[in-house]
């Protein structure tokens, strides 16, 4: 069925020059996605999906027009072709050049043991009612919720220029909440692992631990305090110093935002704008991190310097970008699914690792806050101020050089460029998460991504809470 | 019609006792840009929805291939699945009750055959007012989306039924520079139709709010009376409240107004509703994504809670009738109860009245943040990008990065003290500009 496709998608491409596009690409994907719903012990859904199309986009006198079809007959193919060809046209000269580049040809399937759509129903559903059981540790967990993900991505991009590029990734994970009531106080803790991987990874860990264990960190916070608002000294832990970077950071040095002027870091080449302590990288492929070789416009995505001692040494780009700024496109032209057109988006962004153990970085402390990503509710950022506000998981404050009492409700906040500047320590562990249950949103498009870092001490961090 | 009636009528023949199928078409046109417009984007997008029942045994199954091979294979799979399910001992069957309420300004023809040309011109308007506005400030994003979708449903038990809608949203952010002084201002607008949308107003909102924050600033923290933008409240309401007021979380436990049905839970001003049925809200339409009828449900009155939200799984859960409030996010989700158009009253307090009437306070026109709020302990949290600090009974220096916070129940029951009468919606939620009487801020 796919060769049958593939040489129909390349008589639209033929069709496309024929009628004027000075360049046209085409993307064929196929989704598959399983979501698995255990609340408070009983399967609430069982979800299935599948996702399926193509998306083209041709260049017709500098107008780049876009269209996308579900219909994979010859005919919805076609009239997605002659949409896309209205769409340029209505455009005029407005439309974003394209940098051309190198044109590749490879396929990439992850490597996996068990594919997760050929594990039988039984067998996952079970797996979430186990951990969902082993959350009810005690009587003040009032509500429990366990889903199960897993996805299969196969991509297909073809180009006039003669590039074809297919990669298959296979990304699963389990995401708990749990919601506990202390003396009338109730507070909600949810997380997840996610690993690009077969169903392997779901079966290697002992999930009834992990949600048991955020149901004591649920009890634990809401017997706890909310911090004293002000300003603190603070050990970052891996998944906030992950966050921090990606919201903060890494969508300030998107290409298409530095070039508007709307970034913060738009023409700061070359600057300190952070501790020489810090190294900043965006890579395609990173253990931990979402599975990417090649991004959505064909290009490979290898590892890109972002900051380097505390420089801005570069940005993210993809074919648009690099165009306006003439160089190559760092292959970080991402789409969510056939049906948009990629945009600058990162891959895995990620701080590189220092020389600090972690009791080093928390016995300098003499009053502050250790800072703990797990059960955070995400996070906001201005782009153009380089504001930024997270609310992280429950945490502890520090006391005399040691972890002390446990304290909820806690949200941060900054600017991001100051606080880069205060970082005065960067630990020596690593680590790179992604996630099956979510991702980053932009231009109202989602795309998986994977952040992380070592664990990092900053001087001042505004904290708010109640 | 034909796809879902196939679904429905093949899936009892493979030995289910319900069934119900959602067929969603989507035509969307999405054009943006940022100094100029840049993108033309088209999409059609078709999927089916499909919910199996084997007594008590459930399956969801969605798919964006409806030939007819697909959609018997995706049954046939539905069925498996729902086969190998535990037992939901709480299913009691699909919804019976199909019909349209009186809603009205849901649908806008016009929108069905847009000219492409014609659609780049209207966005190419407030772009050069932007422009023209002042030599410090450009455009930095603008974008449009319009989207025309046809939703058809069909269970065991009913007819079926149809619905078409129409959706607009436009937006625009302007960026201000001044010597190395830089700031931002953003405007959106959303619509049931296209003539709704004023494109120059959208502009020279973004423009003033850009050019007025150059010198914006934090103000130290304290506690202090806080006046919150209609829109802003609106956007705080939806993320506090739609969650506790959601019969699932309730049913669930996870709601900390379980319990609290017939009981004060807000001043005796505060009147809060859900309104299915008014005249081109955001979240208007004649019949929920179950095919129940939509309708008004008073949530809040005179500050007592009256209601919450169901579908039809939590109403016969619970052994009431279904609010109307089923609402699958996209055909591959499975139906949940959600807020139609979540309204707080307006009071006839006006803006000029609020701050005259403030001696020391913060007028709060735009956050970032305010969905980390905790719907859960009602901890509320906003970081404030376009604020003024009002003195005197007037607005002064403008404000931003400071963090206002408070606890949400607290300020339902003492904390409201004006209720502004210019009713404005943040996507399905809608507020007037009120005054709280005292919010912690963190500021420098």
């Amino acid at each position: 069925m796919l060769e049958s496709l593939k040489s129909e998608l390349e008589k639209a491409l033929d069709r496309a020059v024929g009628l004027g596009a000075s360049y046209a690409d085409i993307r064929f994907q196929r989704y598959d996605y399983e979501l698995i719903e255990v609340e408070n012990r009983a399967l609430k859904s069982y979800s299935s999906r599948r996702l399926s199309g193509v998306g083209v986009r041709v260049v017709i006198e500098g107008g780049v027009g876009f269209a996308s079809t579900s219909d994979l007959s010859q005919r919805g193919i076609g009239n997605a072709l002659d949409n896309a060809v209205r769409a340029a046209k209505a455009l005029g000269d407005r439309g974003r050049a394209l940098k051309v580049g190198e044109v590749n040809e490879s396929e990439v399937t992850l490597r996996v043991k068990t594919d997760p759509f050929n594990v039988s129903p039984e067998e996952k559903v079970s797996l979430a009612l186990d951990a969902n059981k082993a959350a009810w540790t005690g009587d003040e967990i009032k509500s429990v919720v366990t889903r199960l993900g897993l996805s299969k991505d196969y991509r297909l991009f073809i180009s006039s220029e003669g590039g074809e590029v297919a990669v298959e990734t296979s990304l699963v994970g389990l995401w708990h909440q749990t919601v506990a009531r202390v003396n009338g106080v109730m507070e909600m803790v949810g997380d997840a692992e996610s690993l690009c991987s077969g169903f392997e990874f779901l079966k290697s860990k002992d999930w009834n631990a992990f949600t048991a264990d955020i149901s004591r960190l649920a009890i634990e916070a809401a017997g706890s305090r909310t911090p004293p608002p002000g300003t603190y000294p603070a050990v970052v832990d891996p998944e906030v110093v992950g966050l921090m970077l990606h919201e903060a950071f890494g969508h300030a040095s998107e290409g298409d935002y530095v070039y508007t002027g709307e970034s913060v870091l738009s023409n700061r080449l070359g600057d300190q704008l952070a501790s020489d302590l810090v190294t900043i990288i965006d890579e395609g492929v990173v253990e931990g991190g979402y599975f990417f070789p090649f991004d959505d416009e064909g290009v490979r995505k290898g590892r890109t310097v972002i900051v380097e001692k505390g420089v801005l040494k570069g940005y993210i780009h993809d074919r648009n970008s690099a165009h306006q700024f003439g160089v190559e496109s760092t292959g970080n032209g991402r789409a969510q699914d056939f049906e948009n057109i990629p945009v600058v988006r990162q891959t895995n962004y990620y701080m590189e690792p220092g020389d600090h153990g972690f009791e080093e970085l928390v016995e300098d402390i003499d009053f502050g806050i250790y800072l703990r990503g797990r059960g955070s509710r995400g996070g906001q950022v201005s782009i153009g101020m380089g504001t930024f506000t997270f609310g992280v998981g429950p945490s502890k404050m520090i006391r005399k050089g040691e972890l002390a009492e446990t304290v909820r409700g806690v949200v941060i906040s900054g600017l991001i460029l100051e606080t880069l500047k205060t970082i005065d320590a960067v630990g020596k562990d690593l680590k790179i998460t992604t996630s099956v249950f979510g991702g980053c949103g932009k231009k109202n498009q989602m795309v998986r991504v994977g952040d992380g870092g070592p664990h990092i001490r900053v001087r001042r961090m505004t904290v708010g809470g109640r | 019609m034909e796809v879902a009636e196939l679904a429905v009528k093949r899936a009892l023949e493979l030995g289910a006792t319900e069934a119900e199928a959602y067929v969603q078409r989507a035509k969307i046109i999405r054009v943006g840009g940022s100094e100029e417009i840049e993108d033309f984007n088209t999409v059609e997008s078709l999927g089916i929805g499909l919910r199996v029942v084997l007594g008590r045994r459930i399956a969801n199954y969605s798919t964006s291939i409806l030939d007819e091979a697909e959609v018997e294979g995706a049954v046939a799979k539905a069925v498996k699945i729902a086969r190998v399910s535990p037992e939901d001992p709480d299913w009691r069957r699909l919804n019976r009750r199909f019909g349209e309420s009186q809603a009205q300004g849901y649908y806008d023809d016009s929108l069905e055959a847009l000219d492409y040309q014609e659609v780049v011109e209207a966005l190419e308007s407030p772009l050069s007012l932007v422009r023209d506005y002042d030599p410090r400030v450009k455009p930095t994003r603008v974008f449009l989306t319009v989207g025309v979708t046809g939703v058809s449903i069909a269970n065991s038990y009913g007819e079926g039924c149809e619905r078409k809608e129409t959706y607009v949203v436009a937006s625009m952010r302007a960026k201000a520079k001044e010597g190395g002084l830089e700031s931002t201002g953003s405007e959106y607008q959303q619509a049931r139709s296209w003539r709704e949308i004023d494109f120059e107003e959208l502009a020279t909102k973004a423009s003033e709010r850009a050019v007025k924050f150059l010198r914006a600033r934090p103000i130290p923290g304290g506690r202090m009376p806080v006046i919150i933008r209609n829109r802003i409240f609106a956007s705080i309401l939806g993320v506090l409240l739609s969650g506790p007021i959601n019969a699932d979380w309730v049913q669930k436990g996870a709601s900390p107004l379980s319990n609290r049905l017939g009981t004060q839970i807000a001043s005796e001003d505060v009147h809060i509703i859900d309104d299915g049925v008014m005249e081109g809200g955001w979240g208007t339409r004649p019949f929920d994504d179950e095919g129940h009828p939509t309708q008004r449900t008073p949530v809040v009155e005179g500050g007592i809670l009256r209601s919450f939200l169901y579908d039809n799984y939590t109403a016969l859960k619970e052994g009431v009738e279904s609010t109307g409030n089923a609402q699958r996010r996209g055909y591959w989700t499975t139906p949940q109860p959600s807020p139609s158009n979540l309204i707080l009253r307006p009071g006839g307090v006006s803006f000029e009245e609020m701050v005259a009437e403030t001696r020391e306070g913060i007028y709060v026109e735009e956050t970032i943040g305010e969905w980390l709020s905790n719907p859960v302990s009602g901890n509320l949290n906003a970081t404030v990008t376009h604020g003024y600090l009002v003195k005197e009974g007037e607005l002064t220096e403008p404000v931003k990065g400071v963090v206002i916070s408070g606890n949400f129940y607290s300020l339902l029951k003492e904390g409201i003290e004006l209720v502004g009468g210019d009713l404005q919606g943040s996507m399905n939620y809608y507020s007037p500009t009120v005054k709280i009487r005292q919010l912690t801020i963190a500021g420098k």
